[in-house]
This record gives C-alpha cells, structure tokens and sequence, in this order.
C-alpha cells in the first residue's frame, strides 16, 4: 500500500521560508555619534526609522530608546554594530539625493511634510506656514506642526530647520535649547 | 485589526509529568524579551511557514511569507503584555501556530483582500520543496521523483475538507504529537485522530505512486 509514500511525502512539504524572517521581524540598532552627542537609530532592511539623541529630554518618550521604539512600532530590536547606508553624509548635512528611509507607519500628509522639511538647506530655516504652502495645504499649518513634531528620524530628516514664523525656534522634541544649538552650529558652518 | 486575536488569550500549561519543549526559551524571553523572541523565530520560522505554504495554497496569490511574517509580529505584539508568569507558562509552538491559524482565519474572512506583492508559487521556489529546474548529477531522478511525489500530495491535501486538511498538515507536515494538535485546532485529541485519519485514508485512495506515475499519463 501507499502508507509510508503518503506519509514520507507528507513529510517532505515541511519548507524553510525563502528569506530569514528575522531579517523582516527585526529593526537594528546602533549607537553612533551625532552633531550634538550620541544618537541611537534604528533601521530595517528598507531604511532608517527612528532616531534619538542620547541623554537629551524627548516629549514623546515612553521610556529609554528600545521601550520608546516598542511603543511606536510593536517591533522587536536586536543590536548591530553596522551603521545603515547614507547616515553619515546625512548626519554630517550632505544626505544622499535617495538616503533610504522606512517612514511605513507614517500618514500619507506626514510623509509629505517630512518629504518637504528635508528641502530646506542646511543654514537655513522656513516657517511651518512654508511646508503648508508647499504641500499644497496652506492653511493646515498646525496640522503641519503636529506632523513635524511627530518625525520618527529627527536630525536625518532636519526638522529643527522649521521654525516660527516671527523667526523664533519654536518646539522641538529634544526642547528648545537643543534646537537653538543645531541652528547655530549649521550657520556658523555654513 | 485586533492585534492579538482573543482566543489566544488562554493557553493551557503543560500537561502533568510532560517536559516543555521550550524549557530554555522562557528564560531567555524572561532575561531579554526581544533576544528571546529571536530565537523564538529562528526555532520555528519552518514551522509556522510550512503550515503557512499549505493555507495559503487555498488563498490564490496570497503569501505564506507575509502570512508567517504577520504570526510572528502578533505573537510578538502579544508577548510584550505578558507577566513573567504568563511567559513561564507558554508553550511556544502551539501559542504560535494557533496565532496563525486565527490570522489566516481573519484573512480569508476578509472580503477586500489587497492584493500581496509576491504570489505564493514565487514564495515556494526557493524553498527545498520548490520545483528543480534542470535535474543534474547522479541522483537527480530520485530528487524529482520525490518533488512529484511532494507537488501531488500538496494538491491532494488542498482538496481536502479544511479540518482534515489542517489534523493532516499539523500531525504529518510539522510532526506535532496529537496533544499539540488538539490544542492548535482545539479540538478533543480523538476528534483530532479521527480527522487525521480519514484525511489520510482520502490521502492514499487519491494518491498515485511514483512508480505508476507513467502508467497513468
């Protein structure tokens, strides 16, 4: 009979994903230095998702980096000693025309709004009201602000670049003061 | 989309006098959750993506890589709610593969799929059941005539009924003890058998040995 045949062959469907899971599942982590004091990153195989400055106050923290990523992203971090292709130049003001970032959970008006705050020049700032009128919704300035104040990749995507419109820094997720700093270091470089 | 699907909210323990396969997997998801969760992946990725492949083949051009992808985020989303007593007390394989199994249900319940990027039959080819293209060297037969043998079962176990279907693919596909099957579906362990059995019996009446492949073309 065809018992052991059915069941060998029952046996043999048992398969391997194509692709280590892990690699899908799991962001990496590094700590690198930053323009002002160590950063902690994480990134995926499609970019880099979530950036914060070391030792410096975070608003929207829940806890140290790894707790703080698990709340935004329901994902598991394992440490990595590589760093995520781009980051340098990015850090340094020179991020590549196509620096790969993963900004998957983000809105659709997020994305646009961080799209149009990596416009703007190192040296330089533009008010809130700018990224409105540049991604065509002119009066959504808070909304616009929200979504500046939500940027998963501070410093990589340079949203300390955005500003008051009277020309004061306004808020900034690792506060005020930080941002007054990166400004003044970028104007004096530049 | 409830990320952890209710039913999965209790597990039973181990049974009495029964080892847990997973002994040294609860310390290390006690000590550090993600490092744990890992090896939790690394451990039984094959089989949550075997019984995954044998779902999807019901599911058109869904993937069973996605589908495996999205066990292990729910599982992993459901861990870190967990107590310390809660994480002692898992079974890992079952607590996955019934994550699964509740995933697909919600899948298939979804009317307005989207559409996944990778068909199943892409997902397959590079996995050691996938086809050969061009058998080569000494033993290339016997290889293909093993891939035969595994590509009409497959399309056999997917006309079976779903309960037969998912006893089989559990107990003979994976290779889980009745204990564990009975647990993933829920069902009593003789209901379970009896499933097990008749899908088999289906199995081996429908089933054409290799042998006689040639008669039959």
């Amino acid at each position: 009979m065809n018992y052991d045949a059915v069941l060998e062959g029952l046996a043999e469907l048992v398969a391997a994903p194509a692709t280590d899971l892990t690699d899908s599942l799991f962001a990496d982590w590094t700590r690198v230095p930053g323009p002002i004091g160590e950063i902690d990153i994480a990134f995926s195989g499609r970019g880099i998702s979530y950036v914060r400055v070391v030792g410096l106050p975070d608003r929207t923290a829940t806890g140290d980096f790894a707790t703080s990523f698990h709340t935004r992203f329901g994902r598991p971090l394992r440490r990595t000693d590589r760093e995520p292709p781009g980051l340098r130049a990015a850090l340094d003001g020179n991020p590549p025309a196509e620096l790969p970032l993963d900004l998957d959970t983000l809105t659709e008006f997020e994305r646009e709004v961080l799209q149009a705050t990596r416009q703007i020049p190192r040296g330089q700032t533009r008010p809130y009201g700018w990224i409105a009128a540049q991604i065509g919704r002119p009066k959504a300035v808070r909304a616009v602000g929200t979504a500046v104040g939500n940027n998963p990749v501070p410093l990589v995507i340079p949203c300390h670049r955005v500003v008051r419109s009277d020309g004061s820094p306004g808020e900034y997720v690792f506060g005020a003061a930080a941002k007054q700093r990166l400004l003044s270091a970028e104007r004096e470089a530049g | 989309m409830d990320i952890v699907p209710t039913t999965t909210a209790v597990l039973p323990n181990a049974p009495p006098g029964e080892v847990p396969v997973d002994a040294d997997l609860v310390p290390l998801l006690l000590a550090d959750r993600d490092r744990g969760f890992e090896e939790v992946v690394r451990r039984y990725q094959r089989d949550v993506y075997s019984v995954a492949a044998r779902l999807c083949a019901q599911l058109g051009n869904s993937d069973a890589e996605d589908l495996s992808a999205e066990t292990f985020l729910r599982a992993y989303r459901a861990l870190v709610g967990y107590d310390g007593e809660r994480i002692a007390a898992l079974r890992v394989r079952p607590w996955l593969l019934t994550i699964l199994l509740n995933t697909w249900r919600n899948l298939v319940r979804t009317a307005t799929r989207r559409p996944r990027q990778a068909p199943l039959a892409s997902a397959l080819s590079a996995s050691p059941t996938g086809a050969s293209a061009e058998p080569l060297g000494p033993g290339a037969a016997e290889v293909f005539e093993r891939e035969e043998t595994s590509r009409e079962l497959a399309d056999l176990l997917a006309g079976l009924p779903e309960r037969q279907r998912l006893a089989v693919v559990l107990r003979h596909v994976v290779g889980l003890p009745v204990a564990e099957a009975a647990e993933v579906l829920r069902l009593p362990e003789n209901t379970v058998k009896s499933h097990t059995a008749r899908g088999l019996a289906t199995l081996r009446s429908l089933y054409t040995e290799p042998g006689r492949r040639k008669e039959k073309l």
